[in-house]
């Protein structure tokens, strides 16, 4: 993989708010996300993690520094790029099934196509009961879940997720772990990950960034080798592994650190 | 007093303003106060009792007033001649007691001719106030230098009577219908670019974000997230646009009228032909509610999810 396939966080710094009182959300931030990397960031509510995805998606742009992706600069949203919402975003005027197929639709996928598709992830998060219902008839977790079909099923090479799993029960969440560690080993797709749990992040990612308090920086970034694409070992396996067990505690330290 | 309250069960989403929803059932056995606290149907028989039986005490000749009533039939018809004007508005009549020549309804036109007639100029009216005032709407919410330059204007002219403007507009479009309906449209179409304009201003920012990572263009942002997202408050602007345009239906109808529910109410009144006068009241009220009660069910069926995303 080349490297000017990269997503390249260059010089970034984010402030918000009016000239004289503003405030900085995100001191100077360099980072490279190389294609095929499942990056998990992780860091202190309020320290800058949304920030920065909402800067990589294109729906702020950049108080100082540029994001580019294989070399161009990022200056909107695009479809290369799908976010699952840190609080679900869903249409209320569509079921849930059109929900999921809008990123075809707007591809110009034919409707059968789409139908299949939107079968396929609704199976996949557990939604298919659910398909023709409203989002609000759905509980915080299911639209949550509806979110990630959502994604999925329009395909883009960067999936960017904000805390998708914190909203659900213990079995939910390991089994779209697994469906989602499978769908990157089969796709080889480009994740941005963020959570609260320093453990899904080790588990998950092939990559762990911790970030600082504000303003945020990244204090933290180490490759984390328990998932590769290509290969799966079985997820009780990677948790009793010691060197799972030691990143997991200096992924620990290091927020405990960053307060 | 007996209030008939068969087959009259509370329906939780009709009527004008029970916005507090009475409890679904109430037994038909149940002592009438508890009846009064629980069904807003029941309330509202008794008020329109009590309303009738004043009008009535008001209007029938009494031999202590020397066998005439409180209120001159001039002032206040009593209930039958209301009635009676209401019939004739609907038949075919003599013109007067004794005379061979007879007339259809009122003016030449049945009562229901001179409503449809009304509900006809107020239909194109409201239709050009959506046509125009929808898209002006989405403008002004989009670039800021016709919303600067026009919603001074708007503002202007929803602050004017109608009274004030429609001498004016009979100069302009003639005394036939074309004033009429551009009177109506006047009237109708400021609040449905103002709710266009607060419904994009109520949309949430990552809607539109989420429609343009999953690859929207600007046009399929408008119709799959925009249009939906705004139809609440639409709706609602409709539905004060239409208020608005029923009750400046008279003032449209002052010249020329008829047919017009509203220009035989005026015409009446000149005439003194109070119990007319009174009936055409009524059918504008009432047409109201119901025309309102229309719009509320297209709301509920239309916009499910309003108010719960
Ligand atoms: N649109 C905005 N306007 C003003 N301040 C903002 C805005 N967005 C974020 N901030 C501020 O930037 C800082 C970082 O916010 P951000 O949402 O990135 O935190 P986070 O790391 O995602 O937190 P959490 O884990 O609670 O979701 C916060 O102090 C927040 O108040
Ligand atoms: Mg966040």
């Amino acid at each position: 993989m080349s490297r000017d396939k990269s997503l390249v966080v260059d010089g970034v710094r984010q402030f918000f708010g009016p000239k004289n009182s503003r405030v900085q959300a995100l001191s100077r931030t360099d980072l490279v996300i190389e294609p095929g990397q499942f990056v998990c960031l992780a860091g202190p509510s309020g320290c800058g993690k949304t920030t920065l995805l909402r800067l990589i998606a294109g729906f702020i742009n950049p108080s100082e520094g540029q994001i580019t992706v294989s070399g161009s600069e990022i200056i909107g949203p695009g479809p290369d790029r799908g976010v699952v919402f840190q609080s679900p975003t869903l249409y209320p005027w569509m079921d849930v099934a059109s929900n999921v197929e809008l990123g075809l639709k707007f591809q110009g996928v034919s409707k059968d196509q789409r139908r299949a598709d939107s079968e396929r992830y609704l199976q996949m998060v557990g939604l298919t009961d659910f398909a023709h219902r409203r989002t609000y008839e759905l509980s915080g977790g299911m639209q949550q879940r509806c979110q990630i079909a959502r994604v999925l099923a329009s395909d883009p090479e960067f999936i960017l997720m904000d805390e998708p799993f914190g909203a659900l029960d213990a079995l939910t969440r390991e089994r779209l772990q697994n469906e989602l560690l499978d769908i990157w080993r089969k796709t080889g797709k480009t994740i941005l990950f963020i959570t609260h749990s320093v453990d899904e992040a080790v588990f998950l990612g092939s990559r762990v960034l911790v970030m600082s308090p504000r303003p945020g920086k990244i204090v933290f970034d180490e490759p984390a080798i328990f998932s590769k694409p290509g290969e799966s070992i079985a997820a009780e396996e990677i948790r009793s592994l010691p060197a799972f067990l030691e990143l997991r505690e200096r992924v620990r330290s290091s927020i405990q650190h960053s307060h | 007093m007996v209030i008939p309250l068969e087959g009259l069960e509370y329906h939780p989403s009709g009527g004008l303003a029970d916005q507090h929803g009475g409890p679904a059932a109430v037994s038909k056995s149940a002592p009438l106060w508890v009846r009064v606290r629980k069904n807003h149907w029941t309330t509202r028989l008794i008020a329109l009792a009590a309303f009738l039986v004043v009008w009535w005490i008001l209007t029938t000749p009494w031999a202590w007033n020397g066998d005439k009533p409180i209120m001159l039939p001039l002032y206040l018809p009593s209930i039958p001649s209301v009635w009676n004007a209401f019939i004739r508005a609907n038949t075919i009549h003599p013109i007067a007691e004794g005379v061979d020549r007879e007339v259809v309804g009122e003016y030449g036109y049945y009562l229901w001719q001179h409503l449809l007639a009304t509900l006809q100029r107020i239909g194109i009216g409201l239709f050009f106030a959506i046509v125009i005032g929808l898209p002006l709407g989405l403008l002004m919410a989009s670039v800021k230098i016709i919303s600067v330059s026009v919603e001074p204007y708007i503002n202007f002219l929803r602050s004017l009577p109608p009274l004030g403007y429609i001498g004016l507009l009979i100069v302009w479009f003639g005394i036939d219908n074309t004033s009429k309906i551009w009177l109506l449209f006047l009237a109708a179409f400021p609040p449905i670019t103002i709710a266009t304009i607060a419904g994009v201003s109520g949309i949430k920012e990552d809607q539109i974000h989420a429609a343009q990572s999953l690859g929207a263009s600007r046009l399929q942002v408008v119709s799959s997230v925009t249009v939906p997202a705004i139809a609440p408050d639409l709706i609602t602007g409709i539905r004060v646009a239409l208020g608005f345009a029923w009750t400046t239906v008279v003032a449209a109808e002052l010249n020329n009228g008829i047919p017009g529910i509203g220009g035989l109410a005026y015409l009446s009144g000149t005439e003194l032909k109070t119990p007319l006068t009174i009936t055409c009241i009524i059918v504008i009220g009432i047409t109201a509610i119901v025309l309102d009660s229309i719009i509320k069910a297209m709301e509920r069926v239309l916009t499910p999810w309003r108010g719960k995303a």
